[in-house]
């Protein structure tokens, strides 16, 4: 085994260290802070990948099919998270259901697909040409994914609903709940720190001047 | 050995931002990360002011965001509405504490906490205190990953008004404290964001 080095800077507390390779599994934590500075999760890329390719298969299911059915006397209404969002659009609230969809579904949509495209292009060695600005683009947009805190607002709504009608829970809701999981097992198990590196071994970009 | 211990910045290395490359910085300020193609910078750009900038809206945003009403319900002609706290009073009333209180965590507490622990942060920071730093930095990361948890009653009410909205009978609408919580869980938000970290532990050497 190698003993390589790498120079790193703590993302918290700017401390400047040398960080031997770290065993699948491990973490790398700062000298000074403590903080993770970054993570070798085992099953390198495949992991993500196919717990990524799983999210897609359920993100297209859990929007597709309606989240709940309810009965208000008599009357049968069912609608897909969008179309939630639709309706408070239509009641003069545009921002409103911007707010609600944007965090719910666009932005965990375009998550889920640029990480398909990054992990897809470095998994299979296909060089593709925007892998970079798409992986900085991923980082930009993560903390503005929201789908656990919506699960949990499905759930208060369904509580809150049972009170004015008779709820049916739809094939959307389970989808939606186990893309959650499957959402939340593609980000635990994908470390950036990794896909930079590997990026930079295929694409062999312009390193800086190593002396220091 | 903690002591020992430089900052990149004392040795004019940059840690990038956005992926984490750590770079030895020319003398001109303005430079891209060789790697991502970010802007390569020590610290966030007037990290302190922006961060108050932010702060101070949230929480002037977080007065109409409890005293307005989050969500008007109409049930054959009787209009009610209700406050977030009106909301858990009503849960609590019906004997159902578990979700009165993840309602009040997540609505009432959490971005209350926020917005104190970042000020708390703030303050200190600007101080050059050398106190309780690893603390610090534990409560600006706890506060990064528990933020977001506070859109939970804007989703609870968009939800009910878009499926109840069909139904002739009951209609439910969103009241003008949707608008000032959302504004108060992204400008919290953004107010972490803009905030460096890194600040934290300056002026150590």
């Amino acid at each position: 085994m190698d003993q390589k080095q790498i120079r790193f800077v703590c993302h918290e507390c700017d401390a400047l260290q040398m960080v031997p390779a770290v065993e699948p599994g491990h973490d790398a934590n700062c000298i000074r802070c403590k903080s993770r500075l970054f993570r070798n999760p085992r099953g390198g890329i495949d992991k993500p990948l196919a717990f990524l390719i799983a999210s897609m298969f359920m993100f297209v299911i859990a929007n597709v099919m309606p989240i709940m059915t309810l009965t208000i006397v008599g009357v049968k209404l069912r609608t897909t998270i969008t179309g939630a969002a639709y309706i408070f659009y239509q009641q003069g609230s545009p921002e409103l259901a911007a707010i609600v969809w944007l965090p719910s579904v666009f932005i965990p949509g375009v998550i889920i697909l640029s990480l398909f495209y990054v992990l897809f292009s470095i998994r299979f060695q296909m060089n593709w040409r925007y892998t970079k600005p798409i992986l900085v683009l991923t980082g930009r947009l993560l903390p503005w994914g929201m789908m656990d805190v919506f699960m949990l607002g499905i759930l208060v709504s369904i509580v809150k609903l049972v009170g004015l009608a008779d709820v049916v829970i739809g094939t959307g809701f389970y989808a939606f709940a186990f893309l959650v999981v499957l959402y939340a097992s593609t980000i635990a198990s994908l470390e950036t720190h990794t896909l930079w590196e590997c990026l930079t071994e295929q694409q062999g970009s312009p390193m800086e001047p190593t002396n220091g | 050995m903690a002591s020992n211990v430089v900052s990149a910045m004392s040795r004019g290395i940059a840690g990038c931002h956005t992926c984490g490359l750590a770079v030895q910085m020319p003398d001109n300020t303005e430079v891209e990360c060789p790697r991502c193609g970010a802007e390569l910078h020590y610290r966030k750009h007037d990290s302190i002011n922006r961060a108050w900038a932010f702060l101070i809206a949230a929480f002037i945003m977080y007065i109409p965001a409890n005293t307005e009403p989050m969500m008007r319900t109409t049930s054959l002609g009787n209009t009610s509405a209700d406050t977030i706290m009106g909301g858990v009073i009503y849960f609590l009333s019906h004997g159902d504490w578990p979700l009165a209180l993840v309602i009040f965590a997540a609505s009432v507490m959490l971005p209350l906490l926020k917005m104190i622990a970042i000020a708390y942060i703030l303050i200190l920071t600007q101080r050059a205190s050398s106190e309780r730093r690893i603390e610090r930095t534990n409560l600006y990361k706890i506060a990064e990953i528990l933020g977001k948890w506070s859109m939970l009653d804007i989703f609870v009410v968009g939800l009910m008004a878009g499926l109840v909205q069909l139904g002739a009978l009951t209609t439910i609408a969103p009241g003008p404290a949707c608008i000032a919580f959302a504004g108060v869980v992204i400008l919290t938000m953004f107010a972490e964001m803009a905030f460096d970290p890194k600040l934290i532990w300056d002026k150590m050497e």
